[in-house]
């Protein structure tokens, strides 16, 4: 019969007894080292048994409180062996490099699979399950946070206002009625520059400053909101909800236990990498808009040219470089929008 | 052999002075972390108690007091329902503020209302769940006490949240009185921020309770602000060192010589220069809040015959700090799980105990069977821990 020395805490006092352990018929039989009296019986099963690691000590702790343990783990193991308990798969697994490294091989591909296919297909049933009132609420909060912070009432005429209207409704008329979501176009004054986006449940806010960036010209700003139209029939602003939500939750499970500010690292990494997929989806789909209304998708570029040089003529005052400056991977890594001279490209090729 | 088999029982009144040691490993974390996570990944989450209950084994068991371990006693299957409460709660709080102001200002209302409880509760199961030589913790606070530390906490940003969605900004002048008032309100959460603080630890380490001790935090509400105001001094240091940085570096290197252009490159070279000089700073900064805290904390913190000493060095706080990030970094965070016991290392050798009775005379007191298991899981959401 297989014995093993150990000491013994009975739970009610701090004190240590020198025991020895028996094990037969499924019950655990401590007794005193000295006395050979039996201290406690306790079943198999009430005994939280250790799991075998390389540092720390052997204890088990007892149902109803108590525990024996040993510094000498080597005895300890091989008394458990020899009475027939088996390790669990975890534990096999956590002990062994080979296990550790194919687990981390896996655990790469699965971050990979997960964030190529399986969060943007999560998203894609979750957006499709969520009814279109809840965009509606959602852009409508979000609209009144806009409004009271970054913009003011427009200052273009009602005449500008209707031509821009006008000419947008014609380039709507050409689509397929079913690739068209529900949209409402709006006019603000600015406090944030030129500017145009897509609230979700359909609103599209058109800054008086970009009018007045493009000097008015309808078709550039029929492919803007071509590409915010995109957008809207994409979900784009719910996805990206769902999307930092599981991928915040994610990280925290993997990582929080270190440094919550690093925690953040990987999900503004990661959100930033769909941010410039969904740009992307949306100019391809102003491709096919302004394609549908007979319009040049080369009049983007128009947009861009006024941008780049407005942002030459601000940088002048600030001392900075006046070359574009090269896109680095880094800035790439964290930009929501794809770098300009791509997007210039895409909508340059577009219109051959 | 125990130590503790071999000591004899000395007559009370002698002193007793017990190493805090701990013994995990890196490497053996790294596989332990590994198989955690991908088990969690593989079960959609619900492994994640199971994970949690086998790296807090893992920490405890390796946190010697005196050459005995820590045990960590916590149910998982019990730990999944209380995840899945506080997760549903956490998910209806973080989408309710997207639809309406309202709806958020009412989950922010139910959060705050609820967190002093969730608090209470998360340290009943810390503690409930932690033993050493067999005697299991307890944490004495009540309720009511919870309430009334972190009651001043949460007037004021309730106050603030109250008042900006009740009076939405109509025209300007109204929008100059709300600003006022709001900037008033932040300015008197930052000068307060220290007491808060003061009374949230001192709720936490007035009841702390072990086989019929209980601790006390003597720290003063003074000793918070004066290790808050070195820290801000500190801050607004390193914030002034950056323009003196940049003279030093156009003394030396000069610039205007090289022309219009190449002086504007030279000058965010500069910048970009002083701005990688800016980041160590912070992380000093950081490591001597980190180390000053911890030794205020529990210095301060004894019972009628504990009492705790924490020696934790700056130098070495800062040197590992610095350590962690960069070879994080370098390594794709598979460094993490290193980093996080290098970081436990240091901070539990920091410390000690001084006991006036044998830690043997020590006698369960029957007061530890509260289990609640959303307890835990409300600290993990919402960031409440022991600090240790």
């Amino acid at each position: 019969m297989q014995e093993l020395a150990a000491s013994y805490f009975d739970g009610r006092s701090a004190q240590a007894h020198a025991v020895t352990l028996r094990l037969a018929d499924g019950v655990l039989h401590i007794v005193a080292a000295d006395s050979q009296e039996v201290l406690r019986s306790v079943q198999m099963r009430d005994v939280q048994w250790p799991e075998r690691t390389r540092h720390g000590k052997r204890v088990a702790h007892l149902a109803g409180g108590g525990l024996v343990q040993t510094d000498d783990t080597v005895a300890w193991d091989t008394w458990v062996a020899a009475n027939g308990q088996h390790e669990s798969l975890v534990v096999k697994m956590q002990q062994s490099w080979r296990t550790v490294l194919a687990s981390a091989v896996i655990l790469i591909c699965l971050i990979g699979a997960v964030y190529a296919w399986g969060l943007p297909l999560l998203s894609d049933v979750l957006v499709e399950a969520t009814p279109a009132s809840v965009d509606q609420s959602l852009g409508e909060a979000a609209l009144t946070a806009v409004d009271a912070q970054l913009m003011a009432p427009t200052q273009l005429s009602a005449d500008e206002q209707s031509r821009i209207q006008e000419a947008w409704k014609q380039v709507v008329a050409a689509q397929a009625p079913e690739q068209v979501p529900q949209w409402e176009l709006v006019f603000r004054k600015s406090k944030i520059g030129p500017n145009a986006f897509a609230l979700p449940g359909g609103t599209m806010v058109m800054t008086d400053e970009m009018v007045k960036l493009v000097d008015g010209d309808t078709q550039v700003l029929s492919a803007i909101l071509g590409h915010e139209l995109g957008h809207l029939q994409h979900r784009d602003s719910l996805r990206m909800l769902i999307q930092v939500g599981v991928l915040g939750s994610i990280s925290s499970v993997a990582l929080g236990d270190f440094s919550s500010v690093m925690a953040t690292v990987p999900v503004l990494l990661g959100q930033a990498g769909y941010s410039r997929e969904a740009e992307h989806a949306a100019d391809v789909y102003s491709v096919q808009v302004m394609k549908a209304a007979h319009i040049s998708p080369a009049v983007m570029v128009v947009m861009f040219d006024k941008m780049a040089e407005r942002n030459r003529e601000k940088a002048k005052g600030a001392a900075k470089d006046g070359d574009a400056e090269e896109p680095s991977w880094l800035g790439i890594a964290f930009a929501s929008h794809p770098a300009d001279a791509e997007r210039i490209a895409f909508f340059k090729q577009a219109a051959q | 052999m125990d130590e503790s088999i071999e000591s004899v029982l000395p007559e009370s009144g002698s002193s007793h002075s017990l190493k805090l040691q701990f013994t995990g490993s890196g490497s053996e974390y790294f596989r332990i972390w590994i198989v955690n996570l991908l088990l969690t990944i593989v079960t959609l989450g619900i492994y994640f108690p199971w994970a949690k209950v086998r790296k807090l084994r893992y920490f405890y068991g390796n946190t010697l007091v005196g050459g005995e371990p820590l045990g960590f006693h916590g149910d998982p299957k019990k730990m999944l329902k209380g995840y899945a409460l506080v997760a549903v709660l956490f998910i209806c709080y973080s989408f309710a503020g997207e639809f309406s102001p309202m709806a958020g200002l009412i989950a922010l209302l139910v959060i705050a209302a609820l967190s002093p409880a969730l608090l209470k509760s998360s340290m009943q199961f810390r503690l409930a769940n932690t033993s050493w030589r067999a005697l299991r913790f307890h944490f004495a606070g009540d309720l009511n006490g919870a309430y009334r530390a972190m009651l001043p906490l949460f007037a004021p940003g309730a106050l603030i949240a109250f008042l900006s969605v009740l009076h939405p900004v109509t025209d300007p002048e109204s929008l100059t009185w709300q600003g006022k008032a709001l900037s008033l309100l932040g300015l008197a959460a930052v000068v307060f921020a220290p007491w808060f603080f003061w009374r949230l630890k001192k709720y936490q380490h007035d009841n702390y309770a072990l086989g019929g001790q209980q601790t006390r935090l003597s720290a003063s509400v003074g000793d918070f602000y004066a290790l808050a105001a070195k820290v801000i001094g500190l801050y607004i240091l390193c914030g002034a060192l950056i323009p003196l940085g940049i003279l030093i570096e156009a003394f030396i290197f000069g610039f205007g010589a090289s022309g219009e252009s190449g002086g504007g490159k030279h000058i965010a070279a500069f910048i970009g220069f002083a701005l990688l000089l800016l980041v160590p700073l912070f992380v000093a900064v950081y490591a001597f809040w980190l180390a000053r805290f911890q030794d205020l904390l529990w210095n301060q913190t004894a019972s009628t015959d504990i009492r705790f000493k924490s020696q934790l060095h700056f130098k070495s706080m800062f040197w590992l700090t610095v350590k962690n990030w960069v070879l994080i970094a370098f390594t794709f965070g598979l460094y993490w799980p290193f980093a996080a016991i290098a970081t436990q290392r240091l901070r539990v050798q920091a410390m000690s105990l001084e006991m006036s009775i044998a830690p043997e005379q020590l006698v369960a007191d029957g007061l530890e069977h509260a289990d609640e298991a959303v307890g835990l899981a409300a600290g993990d959401f919402f960031g409440f821990d022991i600090g240790l």
